[in-house]
């Protein structure tokens, strides 16, 4: 079940006393995962104790689960002319069904709870029993700008169960399709920080790069959003040499563009006074809630889990991994920018070594033998967890851990004080989505 | 011989004297001689305008010095303001003073007919007796808050101690003037060296009672922290602070034309008064606190206009120096009554929802009584200057007397006209705020709850009769300036006309003209605006009349798609003015106070910590007292310490001491034979 590269601990706690944050829980806390920060590696832990801290984080990943709750990190806070104010899960700002519980005295946040679970769907436990394939279209419409990472995981975790190798061709349209997803995601998150600044030149123009990522996925994919992408057999897979022309030819247009974008956004008074210094995030917040991603590593944490987990062929090109030291908004928008160029970075690389992958077209996944599988991912707003058990060519259970469970808290945290006009930009800043935290 | 209103202003001071001895007796009885001395203190004062001034009784002093009581135009018209708030307090007194003792009427009595003795002496030495008697029976009534918890006393102890000052300040303004006159007699004309220290002397004594800055704490907190009755209240903070008035103006009426920083030093404490009264009434949270802060604010606009009047009459614009004056002596009016009105209300919502904490009111008034609600409504909007009531017309006066600072020959002058008038701009705007926020939550709010059915009756008629007069008091302006006029003229010792005149199709009359001698500067016409608004909703009224039944749908209130909102999630008070907290900290010196009310924990996560919020604002004057008082409390502690110290052998040295020298001074100064 342990993957190269992870180091498997019998029971109890993790050994060591460095830096380490927990990653994942198994639903029946047979299982845990952490990251070693000290020692770059993830720490699987069989039977695990939990503190009583990781016990609270593990509970904010699991809000939602039944009706609607709130994530809370452990603080309240009453007074004089203090009240609630409910923002959400109806509300202009807020894209997606999911709310926000704001305790104010007015005008400033003296805290906030995300109150998830409003439109749960429970994917996970309507594909037991469904065949791996089946259940992969379910898992990825999970959430749409993240479909492909959870796919890969997913798939990865499956796989894993199965006990079966993934051939190299695989691997390369896995990533791929990740990389041209957190190009798109990335430059979601900077037209949406545009867009709450009344940057709107700046943010139509984003937006109109993002839709250029979108099509050039489309193209690729047969998908804008990748569904379907990872099917074995699905079109568009092959990457013969002029499809490659012509993704190459479209990602070095949006990388000159987006180059020149970024100096113009980022030179902005108006929109750089608006996002630094706003949400911050400590490195103790981001470790002791389990914060991945560039949440994290805009915390100055170094943790790609591209470098951890060589499912993927990362191991052979050059990874580019961002930190910054300030933990605001402006840090997360800094480290996105250069996740862009990295990705693309890592596309043109892929493109080149492509023709030299080896491996067939991939086979659906078929296992007969029961078996579990663990495999984990960096998707664009930080790494997910998928626990997958399969016998008889079916699934018998699905966990997850997603990014955006892992960020509430510190979204909750980062606000902590600002005042409502903040609100925006914190919140963005992260990329966190209710309808992954849903399922 | 006593006339007719002589014979009237006797009974008047008799009936509100009377009325502490029957208080003993029955405290309606009391309430109802109170009533009956208003009423006829109000004829009286009519009197005085309409016919002249005249005396109601003259007797020789215990120095020798001439007494009388009497009412001439000036006193006339304060005795005038102060009948019609009390006659209005009283009836309202009769069904809001349900406690247990019989003492708040007697001090009340007590606090209005020393009151009404001080407006009608004609001289110095009974008016010093009647502003003592004043203080010490308002320090009386401020006592007498229900409960009586412990704490308050020290907010008594405030309001005497500054009492106090005050009359130390007032006594050496009199005693200035009597150096300067050789007379105690009301109407002796001073001059010379002293003028400028009896004029600060007058001012600063004043002041103290008018509550304008930097005195201003002995204003809002012994009504705001001691939760005074509101009677006591409405009474202390309308008609108290205009005893201070008067006295200012009296002294002022007799004062020569003075030096241009007397009117200077006025522009800048009102203007200063202004901002600050009407910066804390905005974040105040204190249903009786706001008001008493926008009186500070309204007391500043006082002397702002008494200042331009004096600066304009020494640089020789008689015109403006006239129009300023109309503005003070309608804005004493306007305040007067729209402030009685407003702490009536705040009684209401008192009894009506047993708190006075804007946060937690929740439109219980409203649900109580629609109709006293709208009159405080009415009332506070007056305050924020909504046209065309009482208030309106005093801010545009007094603004208008601003604008026109550029006619004084000083550039200095024209600068501090022109930066008060941006203060008064201000503090107007800052009074918006703190109105709405105290209609907003006390009347208008939703009520939640059902409505308090202890709740006495007989509170509804004295808070509509004195929301009604402030209507009066806004359309009606013209003619009540013209009805000023003798008053002015009384105070500036020349015949002087009410800025009252005519503009294109508005009869003449009905306009007010902040006048110039080379025609109008700006012009208002007041019945003209009502006219305008009565014919403008005629249309609104019409649809709302004929198209607005059956077209009416009620729905749930929207609460972002979740079931109805539970009560920790409404709207409060504090949050509406958190705004200004945040954003003038450096004026409020705003800091935000967390004291942990679970016990911390870090070990459980699983019980969180909780956190009891304030943010809380700071008057850097109150911080300045609050020294001065620990320094005297050292000083005071230090002495004791160092000559008492509980030692007998200590005592008796003191005692030997004495007698050797008692022996050696009887023995040098009575030298045996």
């Amino acid at each position: 079940m342990s993957r190269p590269g992870w180091t498997e601990v019998a029971a109890g706690r993790p050994p060591g006393s460095g830096a380490r944050s927990l990653a994942y829980v198994s639903p029946e806390g047979d299982l845990a995962l952490w990251n070693d920060h000290e020692e770059h590696r993830t720490l699987l832990v069989r039977r695990p104790e939990l503190s009583a801290e990781e016990r609270a984080v593990l509970g904010n990943w699991r809000a939602g689960r039944s009706g609607p709750a709130v994530v809370s990190v452990g603080e309240q806070v009453h007074g004089y002319g203090v009240f609630t104010f409910p923002y959400g899960p109806v509300a202009m700002g807020v894209a997606e069904a999911g709310g926000f519980e704001v305790r104010t005295y007015g005008e400033r946040i003296l805290e906030i709870e995300p109150s998830v679970g409003h439109k749960r769907r429970g994917i996970e436990e309507q594909v037991v029993g469904k065949t791996v394939e089946d259940a992969a279209l379910w898992i990825e419409r999970r959430a749409g700008p993240f479909a492909l990472s959870h796919a890969a995981a997913f798939r990865f975790a499956a796989e894993s169960a199965a006990g079966r190798p993934v051939a190299e061709r695989e691997l390369g349209v896995r990533a791929l399709g990740q990389e041209l997803q957190r190009i798109y995601n990335h430059l979601h998150v900077l037209a949406r920080l545009a867009e709450a600044a009344s940057q709107n030149v700046g943010a139509a123009q984003l937006n109109a790069l993002a839709e250029s990522a979108l099509r050039a996925l489309g193209a690729t994919f047969g998908h804008r959003w990748g569904f379907g992408a990872l099917v074995p057999g699905a079109p568009g897979r092959r990457l013969d040499a002029p499809d490659r022309t012509d993704l190459e030819a479209r990602l070095r247009r949006l990388g000159s563009e987006f180059e020149a974008l970024g100096e113009t956004l980022l030179g902005s008074r108006t929109f750089l006074d608006r996002i630094q210094s706003t949400g911050t995030v400590s490195t103790e917040d981001a470790l002791r809630w389990g914060a991945v991603g560039p949440t994290l590593r805009a915390s100055s944490v170094a943790w790609d889990d591209r470098l951890r987990d060589p499912t993927i062929p990362y191991r052979e090109m050059f990874v580019p991994v961002v930190t910054e030291r300030a933990g605001d908004a402006l840090a997360r928008v800094l480290v996105r920018r250069e996740e862009v160029r990295g990705s693309l970075l890592l596309i043109e690389q892929l493109l080149d070594r492509w023709p030299r992958l080896g491996g067939g077209e991939a086979a659906p996944v078929e296992a007969i033998e029961p078996g579990r599988g663990i495999a984990r991912g960096e998707g664009p707003s930080g790494d997910l967890v998928y626990d997958v058990r399969v016998s008889e060519g079916r699934i018998r259970s699905v966990a997850s851990r997603t990014p955006s469970q892992a960020n509430w808290p510190l979204v909750a945290l980062s606000l902590r004080g600002a005042v409502f006009t903040d609100f925006a930009f914190s919140f963005e800043s992260f990329g966190a989505s209710f309808a992954e935290t849903d399922g | 011989m006593i006339g007719g209103a002589g014979l009237l202003l006797l009974l008047a001071i008799a009936a509100l004297f009377g009325g502490a001895p029957l208080a003993l007796v029955d405290r309606r009885l009391g309430y109802a001689a109170t009533f009956l001395g208003s009423v006829l203190l109000v004829i009286a004062a009519l009197a005085a305008l309409d016919a002249g001034p005249f005396t109601a009784l003259s007797w020789t002093g215990v120095v020798g010095e001439p007494e009388a009581l009497h009412l001439d135009a000036l006193s006339g018209f304060f005795a005038l303001a102060a009948g019609l708030v009390w006659g209005a307090t009283s009836s309202y007194s009769l069904a809001y003073d349900t406690g247990p003792g019989r003492s708040l009427a007697v001090a009340y009595a007590l606090t209005l007919g020393a009151i009404a003795v001080l407006f009608s002496t004609s001289d110095w030495l009974l008016f010093l007796a009647a502003w003592e008697t004043m203080t010490l029976a308002a320090y009386w009534m401020i006592l007498e808050a229900v409960g009586r918890p412990l704490r308050i006393f020290s907010a008594a102890f405030v309001f005497l101690a500054f009492g106090e000052a005050s009359t130390i300040l007032v006594a050496l303004a009199i005693a200035g003037l009597y150096d300067g006159t050789g007379s105690f007699a009301m109407t002796s004309p001073i001059a010379g060296p002293m003028v400028s220290v009896v004029f600060v002397a007058a001012l600063v004594g004043f002041g103290l009672k008018m509550g304008v800055a930097p005195f201003h704490m002995s204003e809002w907190l012994p009504i705001a922290h001691s939760s005074a009755p509101s009677n006591a209240s409405a009474v202390l903070s309308s008609t108290l602070t205009l005893a201070g008035v008067y006295g200012l103006f009296r002294v002022v009426a007799l004062l020569p034309d003075g030096p241009s920083w007397w009117g200077a030093l006025l522009l800048t404490i009102g203007a200063i008064s202004a901002l600050l009264g009407a910066l804390f009434a905005a974040v105040s949270e204190h249903a009786k606190g706001l008001p008493a802060y926008s009186t500070i604010e309204n007391n500043g606009l006082i002397l702002v206009a008494l200042g331009i009047s004096l600066i304009a009459r020494s640089d020789g614009l008689p015109a403006l120096a006239a129009f300023a004056l109309f503005a003070a002596f309608f804005q004493a009016l306007a305040h007067a009554v729209t402030k009685a009105a407003l702490f009536l209300f705040a009684g209401d919502v008192e009894r009506s929802v047993h708190t006075l904490d804007l946060s937690r009111t929740r439109g219980g008034t409203k649900a109580a009584d629609p109709v006293a609600s709208g009159a405080g409504v009415l009332a506070a909007l007056s305050l924020a200057a909504a046209p065309p009531l009482a208030g309106f017309v005093s801010e545009w006066m007094i603004l208008e007397a601003l604008f026109q600072s550029f006619r004084f020959p000083q550039a200095w002058l024209q600068f501090t006209g022109l930066l008060a008038g941006a203060v008064v701009a201000l503090a107007a705007g800052l009074v918006l705020v703190a109105m709405v926020k105290f209609v907003g939550f006390a009347a208008l709010y939703r009520p939640v709850r059902p409505p308090n059915a202890e709740r006495p009756r007989g509170l509804r008629a004295p808070i509509a009769g004195l929301t009604v007069l402030v209507a009066a008091l806004g359309v009606l302006s013209p003619w009540i300036l013209t009805a000023l006029a003798p008053t002015v003229s009384a105070f500036e010792g020349a015949r002087t006309a009410a800025p009252v005149g005519s503009l294109l199709a508005i009869p003449s009359g009905w306009s007010i003209l902040s006048g110039s001698p080379s025609g109008f500067f700006g012009i208002i016409s007041p019945p003209a605006l009502l006219l305008a608004f009565a014919i403008g909703s005629l249309p609104a009224l019409a649809y709302f009349a004929l198209g607005r039944r059956g077209a009416e749908r009620r729905v749930p209130a929207w609460s972002g798609g979740r079931a109805a909102p539970p009560p920790s999630e409404t709207y409060t008070s504090f949050g509406y003015s958190t705004g200004l907290r945040l954003m003038l900290s450096g004026f409020l010196g705003t800091r935000e106070v967390r004291r942990a009310s679970s016990p911390g924990v870090s070990a459980e996560i699983a019980t969180p910590l909780s956190y009891d919020v304030d943010l809380e604002v700071l008057d850097v004057f109150k911080s300045f007292y609050d020294a001065l008082v620990r320094l005297v409390l050292w000083a005071a502690e230090g002495t004791k310490r160092a000559i008492m110290p509980g030692r007998i052998g200590r005592y008796l040295t003191y005692i030997l001491l004495t007698v050797l020298v008692v022996i050696v001074y009887v023995a040098a100064a009575f030298p045996g034979p």
